[in-house]
């Protein structure tokens, strides 16, 4: 069941490489962060503890539904333009994203010490969904998509920790929720300016500042 | 008890900011607020020096004298910076670039802002630790993009998305700390207090991954180079008793938390390592830094650029390590916190008068503003390393300890680099500080909050450290102390 779980979430994320449009984008991150929350439920159930509850459904609650209902209600209010502007087209990411999958196992294989398989398949899935984050964030114009490049990095660390150091302390875990909540928040209501002030989203003209 | 007090009246502000009526009034009030801290902080210093042991409140806060000495530094700064806001803000006001409810949002956020900066260096759990550091960059992008103009919302908007990419590599290398711990077979528990005794046990290669992923993200929110790119757009943006903030003290918050985990890696896998990043981190700072403050035009950029120099020259301290290396960066942090504050608010004066950043068109500030004009005279002599001021002194008490621990190639480098650095400080303010004023320009009376805050940080700049020259013994002892915690 873990097995089939952590290949769909390996599955979204190469979606979201490949994906040319904004919704399709927010499609994906909401369909990877179900991934977890369910990974997150069947560990809170198998091992019976209260608190990885609590974080299941928190991560519902803000990364399934309020984070991309966000997205989709700023979309729509600024009425920019959905295409992302990709540096990099489709194919070449697929190619780039086949290539931090295969560099990821081999950092995994290295870094665990105890060579369960399990174990090293989600670390190297976890630091491929970092990975293909930050790619999301270099390779994509619009300001949006480096909001979710971020989300999608901080999916991947919430992946690492749960699963192979068994979840960082509880009330740290709670902080860190509150604060990727607040920073989402944060950066909307800056693409909000951005856009009333440019009259666009697109952060490769955001080029004022130099030298 | 200090502590409450240090955390708890930013907090408090904050609220008041809200809600109190008139803003003269509260500006004065934020004052005596910051004040208080100021004499807690002083005092929560002195009796760490004296007992010189740590204490833990509920687990949930660690207080030892490496954090008394961070936040002595935040509340000198802060302090400073409240005084002089009081006249910017009035200024901003008079000239219709903020409105009146704009002001109460500021005083606001000042407060949050300097709430979080003081909550990092008080707590034990290296998460919250993360989080704390998470939230000064939060509250700041707000006071960077404060004008609302396309430059600084650019700004704010790099800022918050590079600091936020960065300090998610910081938490990465948190999770591989928590990882070396649980195949160690340890608690779990990131309490700072827990970890150090048992940092010798670690995997020392999850370790040495770990601190790789720490260096870079909290290095990107100290300003090192190459992760540097956000720092000059956001000082130059942002308002000026925040630049101050910005540059003085939340560098060294990230810093700060560098150290703790450095001290960590130091324990598990020896100084050689730490040392080593920390002085390729420096040099290329200092080497970036160095060829964009030669050629730079716009004042505040040139400021943010030193700031990138000085975190370079702390971060060689640090790894050259020795109490001679390391006790000279602990004061190198301190003394390039008030210079450097006093600076922005210098430049922020003369930005306000001269309505333009480009040091081509700025000239004769001795001239028209002839009080700003001699602070920043001898600010800029500080700044670049003069010798009576107190930047040299910590500036050649690292240059020595690199000539003990005999790495030459390091401390010519570093002599080159300041070297340069001096020309090019002395050549870009005798530009702008002699001649004649623009025609038209009249001199006006400088307001009093203004020079109260420049008395105030020259104070440190010239006398401090003098003074504890003469009594050489308790220079000495103070590093000694510094270097056993």
């Amino acid at each position: 069941m873990q097995g089939i779980i952590l290949f769909t979430v390996l599955a979204s994320t190469y979606l979201m490489v490949i994906a040319k449009r904004m919704p399709a984008l927010i499609r994906g991150f909401r369909f990877q962060s179900f991934c977890l929350f369910a990974l997150t439920l069947i560990m809170a159930f198998s091992e019976h503890r209260l608190d990885l509850y609590i974080i299941a459904v928190l991560l519902f609650v803000l990364k399934v539904s309020l984070i991309p209902h966000f997205l989709y209600r700023t979309i729509r209010r600024i009425r920019a333009n959905e295409n992302l502007g990709l540096f990099i087209n489709p194919q070449l990411s697929l190619i780039w994203a086949m290539a931090f999958t295969y560099l990821s196992w081999i950092f995994a294989a290295r870094l665990a010490v105890f060579g369960q398989a399990i174990l090293i398949g989600v670390m190297a899935i976890a630091f491929f969904i970092i990975l293909a984050g930050m790619f999301l964030m270099m390779s994509r114009m619009s300001a949006l998509a480096q909001i979710i490049g971020l989300l999608v990095m901080e999916n991947g660390l919430f992946m690492l920790a749960s699963t192979v150091s068994g979840g960082m302390p509880f009330f740290v875990e709670i902080a860190i929720f509150f604060d990727v909540f607040m920073s989402v928040l944060i950066m909307g209501i800056f693409v909000f300016r951005i856009n009333k002030l440019f009259t666009h989203i697109d952060v490769n003209k955001l080029s004022r500042l130099k030298g | 008890m200090q502590i409450s007090l240090i955390l708890g009246i930013p907090a408090l502000l904050s609220i008041g900011a809200l809600f109190l009526g008139k803003r003269k009034i509260f500006g004065i009030v934020n004052c005596i607020g910051y004040l208080t801290v100021l004499c807690c902080a002083i005092g929560l210093f002195i009796e760490m020096i004296l007992s010189n042991s740590a204490k833990v409140f509920r687990s949930f806060i660690y207080l030892d004298l490496l954090s008394a000495y961070f936040i002595l530094v935040i509340s000198v700064v802060a302090f400073a910076a409240s005084i002089y806001s009081i006249g910017y803000i009035k200024k901003d006001i008079a000239n219709k670039a903020i409105s009146e409810n704009k002001a109460r949002f500021y005083y606001c956020l000042f407060d949050l802002f300097c709430f979080s900066m003081f909550l990092v260096p008080a707590v034990n759990n290296l998460g919250i630790l993360w989080v704390a550091i998470e939230m000064t960059t939060l509250i700041s992008a707000f006071l960077v993009g404060f004008y609302n103009s396309k430059e600084s919302v650019e700004a704010a908007w790099k800022y918050i998305i590079i600091c936020s990419v960065g300090i998610i590599f910081a938490l990465l290398g948190t999770i591989l700390l928590v990882y070396a711990l649980s195949i160690s077979g340890l608690s779990k528990s990131l309490n700072w207090s827990d970890i150090v005794p048992v940092a010798h046990l670690l995997d020392k290669n999850i370790l040495k991954v770990a601190f790789i992923f720490i260096l870079v993200g909290y290095g990107t929110k100290a300003g090192l180079a190459p992760m540097h790119t956000w720092l000059p757009d956001a000082h130059s943006q942002a308002v000026a008793p925040i630049s101050a903030l910005l540059s003085g003290v939340l560098l060294k918050t990230a810093i700060y938390a560098i150290l703790r985990f450095g001290i960590i890696v130091i324990k598990g896998v020896g100084f050689a390592y730490f040392g080593n990043l920390m002085i390729l981190l420096g040099m290329l700072s200092l080497a970036i830094s160095c060829g964009f403050i030669l050629v730079q035009k716009d004042l505040k950029r040139l400021l943010a650029y030193h700031s990138i120099e000085h975190v370079g020259i702390i971060s060689i301290g640090f790894g050259i390590g020795g109490a001679l290396g390391i006790g000279g960066a602990l004061l190198h942090i301190f003394n390039h916190a008030v210079t450097k504050s006093l600076m922005f608010f210098g430049a922020g004066n003369v930005v306000n008068k001269y309505q333009t950043h480009n040091m081509h068109i700025i000239r004769g500030v001795l001239r028209a503003m002839p009080f700003t004009g001699f602070m920043l005279l001898m600010g800029a002599f500080a700044l670049a390393g003069m010798a009576p001021f107190s930047i040299f002194i910590s500036e050649i008490l690292i240059i020595c300890s690199a000539f003990l621990k005999g790495s030459y190639l390091v401390a010519f480098l570093l002599l080159g680099f300041i070297a340069i650095i001096f020309g090019a400080v002395v050549h870009h303010f005798s530009k702008i500080l002699f001649g004649n004023a623009p025609k038209g320009m009249s001199v006006e009376k400088e307001p009093l909050s203004g020079k109260l805050a420049f008395l105030f940080l020259s104070f440190p700049i010239c006398a401090l450290w003098i003074a504890l020259l003469f009594t050489n013994k308790d220079l000495t002892w103070i590093i000694q102390k510094l270097f056993q915690a």
